[in-house]
């Protein structure tokens, strides 16, 4: 493969020609302006991130990048030549690739089988040389170092390493122009740092890299400069090293928005909150108590949350985060240990049971586990409560359209009403139907599984409210997170998961901020990897 | 991706209600078209045949087409939540000999015939649901499998030999009598629809079968019980089934174990024309009674016309595709 061999020539940026340059793009969908002259430039070797609230116009302008949309108006240049894609396959045989958030791997083939998928090398009669094919695999994940197994069943692979396998599936075509559409959006820790590893090694073979994301953190860490997109036009470009977390944020947002607050800030106020709960909590009951609970894929867990706590859970992923969440409501069976729910040991054996308990979980994957996206809010929201909304067996709808038009005030979602069907809401207004499922009865315990994954900023804010204002309401709050930076604002209390274990609880006041955490994460793990050898 | 919206959070135009009733035909929206080609096949054919616009013809389809449309309202639930029957065929056969039979060796009155038949299906739906729902068996599979069995059963109880049914009762309640001038299986089919258009559309049950079909794992993870409502639904189609066996042989005044082999293709062809989705989640009752009023149109009408029966198939089959092309997204 012709990106293994390395040879990295170090030109300044400034010097050389862009892979990409847009400007002045345009582009309408029936009435609607979605690009209004956005103008944005790729250098080769240069990590651009692309930032903006959702419908700020990114999917836009990487469709017309990637050839899915064409452009109305502007100019489109590749390596100093103006061009249109009219396809996929012409944006790709110009060595642009776009990793999406949705992967494009087939699941029961391997890792190696799906990364060389269609230019599998081939013998004389067509048939595929598969020690060949194994080769240069392994070859290419050594190179950059991607702790994937070339033999590993992808569908048998966590997320995160789906999402690495589909990275590297465009690393290995003759790709000069990658577009990550948020690509950490489900990976922690060590993944993200093999991630990031793997952008600047790409990076430094000339390679071009479009980063969409929410994180700004992220921002920080991987990107030369950054493009905020608002309202379809490009509010500014920064060189990253010369801007701040606050005034990207700001620019984002745009100007008048209520409720700005930065990170930084957000984590300091709610800090006094923290205590200040922390130091109530204590004499309070656990709602929820989980000793010694062991499964599949637990090995002995011990937790406790009070009403009116939230609580997190931080670890890598696998690390059995999600399998707490899933053992609570009776998605996995207790093998042995004892599970407490309102001062009583239960025996939950399905979601049926930890419903009627008052238990409601939030789970990872929306479209998967949280929603019927082809129908509408109303329909999705009454899903839990459908025997409370019957009377003698008939569905009363008049009271399930009343509680949903009440859910999408409350919770502010972007909608027309309650027949708006779901697929056709933002990430962020999917994530408010789904907390309008489990409201009314007001759960007990609310398990959250990732609750702001593809959520745009402003989105993110008014979950975090509804959150709160759950925990404040008595509501205890158990949630994962892979995002350090959201547990620390939510959370009073960070239970640190390894190897289906907790291994650590930190009250949020012994926590200064997301290194202190991601500190914390690390060593937890190595801790457990040393006691283990 | 998540968010594949571009600039407003939610796409629907409203507009006016012309253009958008022209557009629905056009893009082809299942209701309208689904009107549309019914309107189209009954113009045509009363054109072409002097004989087909009639009350008497149309009393004639709706006769004909009566074991189709109910059972089709039980294969609209069970295709909702996702699942396929392919053994309602059958079903009728063993249901109709369990009919004659309890008659026979019984008690020889309506209700029994009645009950042995609905019971026989409802035991049918049963051991398709629980073997679909609890053993993870694909229901195409488990119902292949009960089609077989179902039909070798009803050949078997009396070595292949039909069984005359003798009560005049059983025959006017469900076959022959009339009511207000209009034929008993045809008061049977609206009651069905009627009561399955309730079931399915207004009831907590009905929305357990849309969630169920529209999403198992998310209908799961909101505690509803989406084994329980696969089997019931299954469970509804067998005995539906049963019922359709008891108005068939009030008719035929006999129990044949060799009959309607092949019928429940024109039930699933009824329900996926009537804008169902085969892959579960979107459909309605009243879709169902469109589709398989046009399958039995279809059937008259080239009969009234003189077709013959082997091209009959080919022209049926092929609007069948025809329509669901034409209505597909």
């Amino acid at each position: 493969m012709p990106t293994i061999e390395t040879s990295s020539t170090s030109v300044p940026l400034q010097s050389r020609v862009p892979l990409v340059r847009l400007e002045g793009i345009t582009k309408s969908f029936g009435g609607v302006q979605a690009l209004r002259g956005v103008s944005f430039d790729l250098l080769p070797g240069e990590v651009h991130a692309l930032l903006g609230e959702n419908g700020a116009g990114k999917s836009t302008l990487i469709k017309i990048l990637s050839g899915v949309n064409t452009r109305d108006g502007g100019v489109l240049e590749v390596a100093g030549e103006e061009t249109t894609f009219r396809s996929p396959a012409e944006s790709r045989n110009a060595g642009l690739a776009v990793v999406y958030q949705e992967l494009s791997l087939v699941p029961s083939m391997s890792v190696a089988a799906n990364l060389l998928l269609g230019r599998e090398p081939q013998n004389r009669l067509g048939l595929v040389k598969r020690r060949q094919l194994m080769r240069e695999v392994e070859a290419f994940l050594e190179t950059y170092n991607m702790p994937l197994n070339p033999k590993a069943i992808v569908g048998d692979l966590p997320f995160a390493y789906r999402q690495m396998t589909e990275i590297c599936k465009a690393l290995m075509g003759n790709v000069r122009i990658l577009v990550l559409d948020e690509p950490t959006s489900a990976l922690t820790g060590g993944e993200e740092e093999v991630l990031f590893d793997a952008v600047k090694r790409v990076t430094e073979r000339g390679v071009g890299v479009i980063y969409v994301t929410h994180r700004l953190s992220e921002v920080f860490r991987l990107s030369q400069r950054v493009t905020v997109l608002r309202d379809g036009s490009n509010v500014a470009t920064f060189a990253t090293s010369e801007t701040t977390m606050k005034s990207l944020v700001a620019a984002i947002v745009g100007p008048g928005h209520e409720g700005l607050r930065s990170a930084t800030e957000a984590v300091a106020s709610d800090a006094v909150a923290a205590d200040a709960a922390a130091t109530a909590a204590p004499q309070v009951e656990p709602f929820l108590k989980m000793s010694n609970v062991v499964n599949d894929r637990l090995r002995g867990v011990d937790l406790a949350v009070r009403p009116r706590e939230i609580h997190g859970l931080a670890g890598v992923v696998g690390s059995g985060r999600t399998e707490i969440l899933q053992t609570v409501f009776g998605l996995r069976k207790v093998a042995s240990g004892e599970l407490q729910i309102d001062g009583q040991a239960r025996k939950v054996r399905n979601p049926i049971d930890a419903i009627r308990l008052g238990v409601a979980l939030a789970p990872e994957d929306r479209h998967e586990q949280g929603l019927v996206l082809s129908h509408t809010i109303e329909r999705n929201m009454a899903l839990p409560r459908i025997g409370q909304l019957s009377r003698f067996g008939w569905f009363r709808r008049g009271a399930s359209v009343q509680r949903s038009h009440e859910a999408i005030k409350e919770l502010a979602v972007k909608a027309p009403g309650p027949s708006t069907v779901v697929g056709n809401l933002s990430g962020g207004n999917q994530q408010k139907v789904v907390f309008g499922k489990w409201r009314d009865p007001t759960p007990k315990l609310l398990l959250l599984d990732e609750p702001t994954v593809g959520v745009d900023v402003g989105a993110r804010e008014e979950i975090y409210g509804v959150i709160r204002r759950a925990a404040q309401g008595s509501t205890a709050v158990l949630v994962a997170s892979s995002d350090l930076v959201e547990l620390l604002l939510l959370c009073h209390r960070i239970s640190i998961v390894v190897d289906g274990r907790i291994v650590k609880t930190v009250s949020r006041a012994e926590l200064g901020n997301e290194e202190d955490l991601h500190h914390l994460i690390q060593e937890s793990q190595s801790l457990a990897q040393e006691s283990q050898s | 991706m998540s968010q594949t919206v571009t600039a407003p959070a939610v796409k629907e135009s409203p507009s006016s209600p012309g253009p958008k009733l022209a557009k629905a035909l056009l893009a082809g929206d299942r209701p309208y078209m689904l009107y549309f080609a019914f309107a189209v096949l009954v113009v045509a054919f009363s054109v072409m045949s002097p004989v087909f616009f009639s009350t008497a013809n149309f009393l004639n389809i709706g006769r004909q087409t009566a074991l189709v449309s109910i059972i089709a309202v039980g294969a609209t639930f069970v295709i909702i939540s996702g699942e396929i029957d392919l053994s309602v065929a059958s079903t009728l056969a063993v249901s109709g000999m369990s009919a004659a039979l309890a008659m026979q060796h019984l008690q020889n009155s309506w209700y029994v015939g009645l009950l042995a038949a609905l019971a026989t299906g409802a035991v049918v739906g049963l051991i398709n649901g629980v073997l679909t729902a609890r053993l993870a068996i694909p229901s195409f599979l488990v119902t292949l499998g009960t089609l077989g069995m179902a039909r070798g059963v009803a050949l078997l109880v009396t070595d292949t030999k039909p069984v005359i049914i003798n009560n005049d009762t059983y025959f006017a309640i469900f076959g022959e009598g009339l009511i207000a001038g209009i034929p008993v299986p045809i008061v049977w089919t609206v009651l069905v629809m009627i009561l399955g258009a309730l079931l399915l559309h207004f009831s907590g049950f009905g929305r357990r079968i849309y969630a169920t079909g529209g999403n198992a794992t998310a209908a799961r993870y909101s505690g509803i019980n989406t084994k329980r409502v696969k089997t019931t639904a299954l469970v509804l189609t067998g005995t539906l089934a049963g019922l359709a066996a008891v108005i068939f042989t009030a008719r035929a005044h006999a129990a044949r174990p060799d009959v309607v082999a092949g019928m429940e293709l024109d039930v699933i062809a009824a329900v996926i024309l009537g804008g169902t989705s085969l892959f579960g989640g979107r459909g309605a009752i009243v879709g169902t009674l469109l589709g398989s009023l046009i399958i039995g149109v279809l059937n008259n009408g080239l009969v009234l016309l003189g077709v013959s029966s082997s091209l009959q198939l080919v022209i049926k089959g092929a609007i069948i595709i025809a329509a669901v092309a034409f209505s597909k997204k």
